[in-house]
């Protein structure tokens, strides 16, 4: 597989980049942007980023944890007050919503971690400096017969550079 | 209306020529001033390890008064800390574009603050050995903490909001360390590199990372209201005259934010200054800061005015007794440098003008971080000598050991900062480009970035 990557000037011509590989049956596709843009996200359409779920997963966890162990103390050491239950559920909201935003927001960049970082996609090694400046990239894998054709396609765009990457 | 006159960054590469400028190696002044506020931080140590020899003997701390500067200059800098957040997630959170230029800053104020302010209960219990004591960890004795004390609850709420604000900022710089390590060629390269995570600004990436900072706002949000909140029960669950208010929480988080957009224009004057960022710190934003002052001032000027009505409303002789003892006791001084820099000095900014006059905004915000300082000391100081009975009613004075380690806490907060300046982009490097990108779309007829 050959990389062609082509070196645009606006999050525009980068969408445009997108749309017409696309349309033209490249499915392989990685961009490089020194700005985050929605257009860009809905461009490539890769759906929904599975840190929503472990968000979810960290506030439960953080929550249900803060209750069983404020409930658990107060019967591991039970303070007799007039008859009164020893578990004081109301009271025990305040470190439970604590401790659902702690881990909540632990398992988010945790989740970044993990997937923007050590599951990122290997393989598209076009990156360059300008990228985090003021050029956006767009790097398409395709087979040698049409590299032409993807070539062709990221002139018309715009692209001020298009040259063939090694994979 | 003032004529808004900085320069505009013409292409996105001047944005990171401008911005990443900043890093470049200190100026000898630059050293000096870092030195200066160094040694202030090295008083403070000295104070505390003679405060931690002697004892809490050595403070002004005396029955009936327990609480001083030590808990005042904790409440302060847990208010001060709540600028950031409310800049980078509640106003990102309602699509305040103007944000992007101040929420760095903010957000590294809120992490230095909030680092500075979980150090005083530290200092404030003298054994500093003994904090262990709260944290509920299983030991031989069978005891655990009670977890329907406020101060227990604020150990868990300072902490989260200490670790919170800590992933926010890093989150939100991992881009602009990215652009730092494609820029600079000196020993920083390899700090930055591994700093930024590998980060290639990558479709994956962005769209990790962006899910990723829309989390983080969604939860600091109710997290930043509820941590002055917690703070404020700390003194409005006890029995105290002048303390026992349900207005206490909402009050608090005005004020914490009224003070923490005090602090940023504090210090991003003398930086915008310094740097020449007069083209991205703009007048448009100390005017909308202006705006915000003004909102929270009010608010934290009606809570002053409600509490006083409450008392006389309430035909409670010891709350009566406790709010009069506030604005003419000993202490009256303190009252009304509380009254004069929260209420009156905000005043002129409902005028366009002195909003958009940074000078003027720079004096202002000045005496309303002295003015925050006192409201906390008012309400813990006057609370606490003039309770119930005349006979166990006192005085307190702080002492040179605690006014030291009050003083250092700046020197630690301005040491902080200054180093970050040279360490990290000070403005949001790819927030500044996005919206640079945005208005040329919107100008060109592509339409912006939503």
């Amino acid at each position: 597989m050959a990389q062609v990557l082509g070196v645009l000037k606006t999050p525009h011509d980068l969408v445009a980049a997108i749309e017409q590989l696309k349309g033209a049956g490249f499915r392989d596709l990685e961009i490089y942007s020194p700005v985050p843009s929605h257009h860009i996200e809905e461009a490539l359409d890769r759906g929904p980023s599975p840190i929503r779920l472990l968000t979810l997963i960290g506030c439960l966890t953080g929550v249900s944890f803060a209750y069983f162990m404020q409930i658990w103390v107060a019967y591991d050491w039970p303070l007799v007050i007039g008859g009164k239950p020893f578990a004081s559920i109301v009271a025990y909201t305040i470190i439970g919503f604590e401790m659902n935003i702690l881990l909540g927001g632990l398992f988010t960049v945790l989740g970044l971690m993990f997937f923007g970082m050590f599951m990122t996609r290997k393989g598209h090694d076009a990156y360059q400096p300008s990228f985090s400046g003021d050029t956006f990239g767009c790097v398409v894998a395709c087979h040698g017969d049409q590299v032409p054709r993807a070539q062709e396609l990221l002139r018309r765009v715009g692209s001020t550079e298009v040259r063939v990457v090694e994979s | 209306m003032a004529a808004i006159t900085e320069p505009v960054p013409q292409t996105a590469d001047q944005i990171n020529d401008d911005i990443l400028r900043v890093l470049e190696p200190p100026t000898p002044m630059y050293v000096l001033m870092v030195l200066f506020f160094a040694t202030l931080v090295g008083c403070g140590l000295v104070a505390f390890l003679y405060q931690t020899y002697w004892g809490l003997g050595v403070t002004g701390l005396t029955h009936p008064v327990m609480w001083g500067v030590y808990i005042t200059t904790f409440v302060f800098w847990v208010g001060i800390a709540h600028a950031g957040t409310l800049i980078s997630a509640i106003l990102f959170l309602f699509r305040a574009k103007w944000r992007n230029a101040v929420n760095r800053g903010a957000e590294a104020m809120t992490v230095f603050a909030v680092l500075i302010a979980a150090m005083f209960p530290l200092i404030h219990i003298g054994r500093v050995y003994k904090f262990y004591f709260m944290v509920p960890y299983p030991n031989q004795r069978g005891l655990w903490p009670n977890f329907k004390s406020p101060l227990v609850w604020d150990l868990f709420a300072i902490n989260t909001y200490m670790i919170t604000s800590i992933m926010f900022f890093y989150v939100g710089l991992i881009p602009d360390l990215g652009a730092a390590r494609d820029r600079v060629r000196d020993w920083r390269r390899y700090l930055y590199r591994a700093l930024s995570l590998g980060w290639r600004g990558s479709s994956e990436q962005w769209r990790h990372w962006s899910r990723t900072v829309l989390h983080l706002s969604g939860l600091s949000t109710p997290l930043v209201l509820s941590v002055h909140s917690v703070v404020s029960w700390d003194f409005a669950t006890s029995m105290v005259p002048g303390w026992h208010t349900t207005i206490f929480a909402p009050y608090f988080v005005a004020g914490a934010i009224f003070s923490g957009i005090a602090m940023v224009i504090t210090v991003l004057v003398p930086v915008r200054k310094a740097f020449h960022l007069e083209g991205y710190l703009r007048k448009e934003h100390f005017d909308n800061m202006g705006k915000l002052i003004l909102l929270t001032s009010s608010v934290v000027g009606y809570s002053y005015g409600m509490e006083y009505f409450m008392a006389w409303y309430s035909a409670n002789p010891y709350e009566q007794m406790s709010f009069w003892w506030r604005g003419f006791g000993y202490h009256w001084t303190s009252t009304w440098i509380m009254i004069s820099c929260n209420v009156i000095s905000p005043l002129p900014l409902w005028f366009k003008w002195c909003r958009t006059n940074v000078a003027w905004m720079w004096v202002t915000s000045i005496f309303i971080n002295i003015g925050m300082w006192f409201e906390r000391y008012v309400i813990i100081m006057t609370g606490l000598s003039h309770e119930y009975d005349p006979a166990a009613w006192g005085y307190y004075v702080p002492s040179v050991t605690e006014l030291t380690i009050l003083v250092a806490s700046f020197g630690l907060f301005l040491t902080m900062f200054t180093v970050f300046l040279r360490l990290a982009p000070v403005i949001a490097l790819q927030e500044v480009k996005e919206l640079w990108y945005e208005d040329r779309a919107s100008a060109a007829g592509h339409g912006g970035h939503h």
